[in-house]
């Protein structure tokens, strides 16, 4: 039996916790953190708790049970903790049992360790996961953005809104344009990256930012400029798009039918007959009741002798037999219609039409022979003389595929081998055989599957959402301070070339000889330099 | 025969190429940087490249089909896919810290790919049906690509762990150069998961004496960063492609097949990655780790998965039995 356990205590069991720790351990805590707790039971009455943070920091503590605690500050809880924390895990076959304080099991000291990692994460990641104000949070916001979607003019032009809804006079009273400027000269400094640029006017350094594709606000004296914005938002759209191919991946799995078959060249089956609903969802719709058939089934071969290829020529017929559409499908090409997707996946040997003394034609059953591997072999067996006898002898056929039969006499020796269209005759026991043709039987999956444009949508947006991201997202502040400029910047990816991009942007701020604003000091340095 | 005989010539030369150009590095790292040495070593990447890209070229023309469809001709697209990241303009900064890299694995690949242990399927095979699709030049190459720029990445990173375990042992006395570095990657990968925790406890103390190493691992974890970053984008393409190519070719487009589930696995360590860097506790040694374990997903995905030969993807299947 398994003493050991791992809950996680209640609020309030947590705050007695941290009064223990305060008053008889002095333990330093992380306050406002998720508690977990395992805990075991001692001989001798005591218990061994331990407590994981959310901050990946446990603690181990020893605490004594009811009896020797009674008499300290802490009875109440630590009366409370062994009969509400110890719970035994179920035996096999057993309801699980509450145990006192006291059971004196000594469980594995390593056992404990493993328990409490493996028991504490799921909780961990499920209480995060289930935490429903967060989930009520973000239908909220999706809900939200969308309405203000509604009442914000599309596609207009980013000048359009900058007009429309001006930084001083908000429109929307939440909906404001707020760029960050920077007033300080020391919050500049204080940036990733920051330089000083003398006798600069921070207009031109707008001007350099803008040519290289930033995005330029000035006011006064003091400038913002950003880059890459979609790189900062595009994480976001990967998240979306995730939840996306998550939805579409469970509507596939909820609402799609499948169905495998093999139909020899010739015949035809209906398909609602051999689609199976996969879950809840799936619903039956009218091109269900299409008759498909198969006209020609055939394959291609490499000089090698190889299979390159599968055909299946297919023919759909709706209810009143009037043919909808027709088209020879191969691996990698499927046919669609109506929702239905017709897939060429398998093939195997149905029949042999053979010409016995210039009779028939006659068409000779081939059953697959499970020999070795999965190499596919198909057999059929021509009786000779009488039928009904109990000692039946005749002729054996083999195929491996469409391209040869091997032909064996009635004592199972090797009698010659031909190709089915060859129309050369063969004679085994003076018999003469004519292979006229090997008839396949075409391996055909199909699906309908509802989830797959939400899924690809998803994809789309993924491949594209991931693209952007490695873009980054630059913000650069400045501010005019007399005749110089403090440069400060900042960058979410590419901080390795941020030194770099901004030194060489720098170079191109053209230095101001002779400014009507600058100061009767600098003027001088002018004229006596 | 004349297709055969000039892609033995390019083969030779590439890997030749290769071999040079990695006796330069050592030279440059043990002997004071000589200029004319380090630019024909630069030259000698690009040729590797074009004559890499010759031979893909030939085997294309001469088979009929992009030259991807078995695991020779994927290792030979790897090393093709190294040097390409090599010569991107974009990585030219940086240099010194890639071609460290870059050059050792693409020998290691090139001579993979050209040893004895894959003969039998030097020979250009034929196309079996469900590779016959325009989207097999789309998928393998994204998905060859993205595994090339994240093994460079997490090559990085296992370097940055390298130096981070040897700083803290003091063994590894500071020296100008990452020689050492990185004859001990493989060595030094198995003794750093060792290390690891240690090095979670580690944190970074930075003294003057260390500036030089501080600085080195500073460069090295952005780098992988964004190394990773590229091949991230990479694996997101290459994986998405695949799954609409098996909705076409076999009817899903996921089947849980274990190929599909590594490069799943693969996507989801590197994604981890990505996710560690957004935090800056865990940024440095924590990520590092991450991307070092992701190195090992990508030879399973890459190799492992093949060598069981099991389900949808045994295409580049190969048996080590020697015959």
């Amino acid at each position: 039996m398994n003493n050991l356990c791992s809950t996680t205590l209640p609020k309030i069991e947590a705050y007695n916790i941290k009064n223990v720790f305060k008053s008889r351990a002095h333990y330093s805590y992380p306050t406002n953190s998720f508690l977990y707790s395992s805990c075991s039971t001692k001989n001798g009455g005591k218990i061994t708790l331990t407590l994981t943070f959310s901050s990946k920091k446990s603690v181990f503590c020893k605490l004594e049970t009811s009896k020797s605690e009674n008499n300290t500050k802490g009875k109440k809880k630590s009366s409370q903790l062994p009969t509400k924390t110890i719970i035994a895990a179920p035996e096999p076959g057993g309801a699980p049992t509450v145990s006192g304080g006291g059971a004196p099991v000594e469980p594995p000291e390593n056992k404990k360790v493993g328990s409490r990692l493996l028991k504490g994460l799921p909780k961990k990641v499920l209480s995060v996961l289930s935490n429903l104000p967060l989930a009520i949070a973000e239908m909220f916001a999706v809900a939200a953005l969308m309405a203000l979607g509604t009442v914000v003019e599309q596609g207009e032009n980013p000048d359009f809104y900058f007009r429309k809804y001006p930084e001083d006079n908000p429109a929307l009273g939440f909906f404001t344009w707020r760029w960050s400027f920077s007033h300080s000269t020391e919050a500049i400094r204080k940036q990733e990256y920051s330089d000083t640029l003398p006798r600069a006017s921070v207009r031109d350094l707008g001007v350099v930012l803008m040519g290289a594709g930033y995005e330029v606000f000035l006011k006064g004296p003091s400038l913002y400029a950003f880059k890459g914005l979609a790189g900062r938002l595009a994480p976001i759209g990967v998240h979306l798009a995730l939840l996306l191919i998550m939805a579409g991946g469970t509507l596939s799995a909820a609402g799609s039918f499948r169905g495998s078959v093999t139909v020899p060249q010739g015949l035809n089956f209906v398909i609602g007959d051999v689609l199976g609903p996969s879950g809840f969802l799936s619903t039956p719709s009218e091109s269900f009741n299409t008759e498909v058939h198969v006209n020609r089934f055939s394959m291609d071969y490499y000089s090698s002798g190889e299979v390159s290829q599968f055909h299946s020529d297919l023919s759909l017929f709706d209810l009143s037999g009037k043919e909808i559409m027709r088209k020879t499908i191969s691996v990698n090409d499927p046919l669609r219609y109506g929702g239905i997707t017709i897939y060429q996946t398998d093939w195997s040997l149905s029949a042999l039409q053979i010409m016995k003394d210039e009779e028939g034609p006659f068409n000779l059953a081939l059953a697959p022979l499970k020999i070795n591997g999965d190499k596919k072999l198909y057999g059929a067996f021509l009786p000779v003389g009488d039928t009904d006898s109990t000692n039946l002898k005749g002729i054996s056929m083999l195929a491996r595929d469409m391209q040869s039969i091997v032909l064996y006499d009635q004592e199972g020796k090797f009698a010659g081998v031909r190709r089915p269209n060859s129309k050369l005759p063969i004679e085994i026991d003076g018999i003469k055989i004519v292979v006229l043709d090997a008839i396949g039987s075409t391996g055909l999956d199909i699906k309908t599957d509802p989830g797959v444009p939400i899924v690809y949508a998803g994809f789309g947006a993924l491949m594209l959402t991931t693209c952007i991201s490695f873009l980054s997202h630059t913000q650069i502040w400045a501010l005019q301070d007399g005749t110089t400029v403090v440069i400060g910047g900042k960058t979410n990816r590419s901080k390795g070339e941020l030194p770099d991009d901004m030194n060489f942007l720098l170079d191109q701020v053209p230095e101001i000889v002779e400014s009507s604003s600058s100061s009767s000091s600098t003027q001088s340095d002018i004229v006596s330099g | 025969m004349i297709f055969s005989t000039l892609e033995h010539i390019l083969t030779h030369i590439s890997f030749s190429i290769v071999s040079i150009v990695i006796t330069i590095h050592f030279i440059t790292f043990l002997v004071d940087k000589i200029v004319n040495l380090y630019d024909s070593s630069e030259k000698g990447m690009i040729i590797t490249f074009f004559c890499i890209t010759g031979l893909l070229v030939t085997r294309w023309v001469y088979s009929g089909h992009f030259p991807l469809s078995d695991l020779y001709e994927s290792l030979i697209f790897l090393s093709w896919s190294l040097s390409l990241i090599h010569i991107v303009p974009y990585f030219k900064k940086n240099q010194n810290l890639l071609s460290t890299i870059i050059g050792p694995s693409a020998i290691f690949t090139q001579g993979f790919a050209t040893s004895g242990l894959l003969t039998e399927i030097h020979e250009s095979k034929i196309l079996v049906p469900a590779l016959q699709s325009e989207w097999l030049i789309m998928h393998v190459s994204m998905m060859i690509l993205g595994y090339a720029a994240l093994l460079c990445g997490s090559l990085l990173s296992v370097s940055l762990l390298v130096i981070t375990v040897r700083k803290k042992r003091k063994f590894f006395y500071m020296s100008n150069h990452l020689l050492n570095l990185n004859e001990s990657f493989f060595f030094g990968e198995i003794e750093s998961m060792n290390e690891r925790s240690n090095v979670l406890q580690n944190t970074s103390f930075f003294s003057p004496k260390n500036y030089y190493r501080s600085q080195l691992i500073q460069q090295l974890d952005y780098w992988s960063y964004r190394v990773i970053s590229l091949g991230f984008i990479f694996l997101t393409i290459g994986i998405l492609s695949g799954a609409v190519w098996a909705n076409e070719a076999w009817g899903s487009y996921w089947s849980w097949d274990p190929k599909e589930t590594w490069a799943f696995i693969t996507w989801i360590v590197f994604a981890i990655y990505l996710h560690t860097r957004t935090n800056i506790k865990l940024k440095g040694t924590n990520s590092a780790i991450v991307a070092s374990i992701g190195f090992l997903i990508i030879w399973i995905c890459y190799f492992g998965v093949n060598l069981l030969g099991i389900g949808l993807h045994s295409y580049g299947s190969f048996t080590l039995t020697s015959n």
